[in-house]
């Protein structure tokens, strides 16, 4: 479990503002707060690149944020762009682990003999913006401790009526054309409970797939969140073996995000739990 | 549909010096010279404008004709002002009709357009067609220079390659378009000032003459030259310096003053980036960016821009929102789904 060392939980809904101030939901005590705006201006753009220290993704959806608050702790979890960056590798691992491009030897190896006199990388950082985000906690939000309980997929698997459904992006980035690299997050709340998944997807074309998913879920009504963070990687070759033969568009499934997460092996589980402070209890649901 | 974009009259057409540009030897069997052919390309862009597609015979035949067309045109190919330059489109057609009635109908204004007309956005065909047709119908007054996305490998990943099977049910029409993508010119060169290109420069080229000694007529190779003016960046730090991906360059002020400079020039303009205000202007402005596909992929909310240069060489930015359609997508607005 490698993940655990500088909990995410110990961020504070401090390096951004949100921008929603009104709910886009409230059901049994819980609030949703959602914005959903158009990508960052450069002057943002400058502003955000001087405190992350590392090019923003092209794509980067700074002012996007869900918030999912309990009313009467005060006890929230929200997700955006700015903080899930900060956790990005900004200086490159020093074992040389960052992800290459699958021409990059062929490209240096050619570059080599034009003898052009270029061999700096420029700032080298995790290009491709991985990150272990599993959102920014507010100040009255009690710490998640390791669990063995699990959430309960067959409570979600009922078709009950969906109340409010939002997904957003956070960022995106196509990686100078080679795959893509994408933090969104999907929210549904359900008459008796609530689910959110925050993904990070990541397909570098013929070298590798990763999934990061962070879940949210909370039933009305008990005095606890659970949040199961999942992290999923195999190569592009392993996957793309796994696409039907008969189809005429293997690119179809490789975009496909869902088809994708069921063909990576999990490399690491875990679930937390967050109880809800005493005398703040959530209020009745019916 | 705005008919007055549309270029019916065939008179006009046989006085104007743009059919005179067009007649190398070897064009005598496209047919072009002829009014019917005129006739044809006419009806062809008319058809377009309406985002209804050629047949795939058409298409072929179109292509053919560009080619005859592209083959002769430099790798630096020589534009005159005034002009009006525009960046990445990527299959947003509705949006190029919108830039065409910001900038003035073709070929009332003339056009130069730095690459990136296909993937990504869901009229690729229709957009890539229309320009194609158009630089046919009046040659010297648009040009089309290659982007990365013209390319066989990257369309595809990116979706030309899904766009032409669904739309035609087999590759042919991705085939007879990205055999053409070869002939486009790689860079232009507007009164010997401003220098035009989809991506940057590269280390391993110091003068215009550099790049017209390229033999361009082949599929982007993923490295040297050809690669770079297509892919590079540039970047705040001075020099050359190698992308963190592991290929591919990025080249600081200090190169691009030097290159301005040797070759008499007092501008980059390329486009290959998404910038939400649709330009920008970078290393103290000896290069600009300029992106004209406003919501890019129908999700970022950033404006479009077009750069018109007049008679003078001055230039102003025009800046555009999206214009919504019916048909098209919105991506914002998805139905809810069960998701686990």
């Amino acid at each position: 479990m490698a993940a655990t060392q500088q909990s995410p939980d110990q961020a504070r809904l401090s390096i951004y503002a949100p921008t929603v101030t009104t709910p886009s939901i409230t059901r049994a005590g819980w609030s949703i707060y959602c914005a959903k705006t158009a990508i960052l201006k450069s002057d943002e753009i400058d502003q955000t690149t001087e405190r992350i220290k590392i090019p923003l993704p092209e794509m980067i959806f700074g002012n996007n944020h869900v918030i999912v608050r309990h009313d009467a702790s005060g006890w929230e979890i929200g997700f955006n762009a700015v903080d899930a960056l900060d956790r990005v590798d900004k200086h490159g691992n020093p074992d040389g682990g960052l992800v290459k491009v699958s021409y990059s030897e062929a490209w240096l190896k050619d570059k080599a003999k034009s003898e052009d006199g270029v061999h700096e990388v420029v700032k080298p950082f995790d290009w491709t913006y991985t990150t272990d985000y599993r959102g920014t906690c507010g100040p009255k939000t009690t710490v998640f401790e390791k669990t063995d309980d699990r959430i309960p997929l067959h409570k979600l698997r009922r078709p009950d009526p969906i109340l409010f459904f939002e997904d957003i992006v956070l960022f995106e980035d196509e990686l100078g054309d080679n795959g893509i690299s994408m933090l969104s997050v999907k929210i549904r709340v359900m008459p008796d409970r609530l689910l959110l998944l925050c993904r990070f997807f990541l397909r570098v074309d013929d070298v590798v797939f990763r999934i990061r998913d962070s879940r949210v879920f909370i039933e009305f009504g008990d005095n606890e969140v659970l949040r199961e963070y999942v992290v999923k990687q195999d190569t592009y070759a392993n996957v793309k073996r796994k696409v039907p033969f008969t189809t005429r568009d293997f690119g179809l499934f490789l975009r496909d995000q869902n088809w994708v997460a069921e063909q990576l092996p999990t490399i690491e589980a875990v679930t937390e739990k967050a109880k809800l402070l005493p005398g703040h209890a959530s209020s009745d649901v019916r | 549909m705005d008919t007055d974009v549309t270029m019916t009259d065939a008179a006009q057409s046989t006085l104007s010096p743009v059919s005179h540009a067009m007649s190398p030897p070897s064009f005598e069997k496209s047919a072009i010279n002829d009014t019917q052919s005129y006739n044809e390309l006419d009806r062809w862009i008319e058809m377009l404008m309406d985002c209804k597609q050629l047949s795939e015979l058409d298409v072929k035949r179109l292509c053919d004709m560009a080619r005859e067309i592209l083959v002769e045109e430099s790798n630096v190919q020589p534009v005159k002002c005034p002009v009006t330059v525009c960046g990445d489109i990527h299959g947003q057609f509705h949006d190029l009709m919108e830039l065409f009635k910001i900038g003035g109908p073709n070929p009332d204004t003339n056009y130069l357009f730095m690459g990136d007309y296909v993937d990504r956005g869901y009229y690729s065909v229709e957009t890539v067609t229309l320009l194609v047709a158009m630089k046919i119908r009046h040659p010297s007054r648009l040009t089309i220079l290659r982007g990365n996305h013209e390319s066989r490998q990257i369309t595809q990943v990116y979706g030309f390659y899904d766009e032409c099977l669904r739309k035609y049910g087999n590759p042919n029409v991705w085939k007879y378009f990205t055999d053409l993508f070869d002939y486009l010119p790689l860079t232009a060169l507007i009164e010997n000032q401003i220098f035009c290109l989809h991506g940057g420069l590269s280390p391993s080229i110091d003068s215009l003459d550099n790049i017209r000694a390229l033999d361009r007529i082949q599929e982007v190779p993923h490295e040297g030259p050809m690669c770079d003016l297509l892919w590079s960046d540039p970047d705040d730090r001075c020099g050359w310096g190698i992308s963190p991906r592991g290929a591919g360059y990025t080249f600081g002020q200090d190169i691009s003053e030097a290159f301005n400079h040797k070759n008499g020039l007092s501008l980059v303009a390329r486009a290959h980036q998404l910038v939400m205000e649709g330009y920008n202007w970078s290393q103290d402005q000896q290069v600009v960016t300029i992106f004209s596909a406003p919501n890019y992929c129908y999700r970022c909310g950033n404006q479009a821009a077009i750069m018109e240069i007049d008679e003078n060489l001055k230039y102003t930015f025009l800046q555009f929102d999206p214009c919504p359609r019916a048909g098209e997508p919105s991506v914002s607005r998805r139905t809810p789904d069960y998701f686990l």
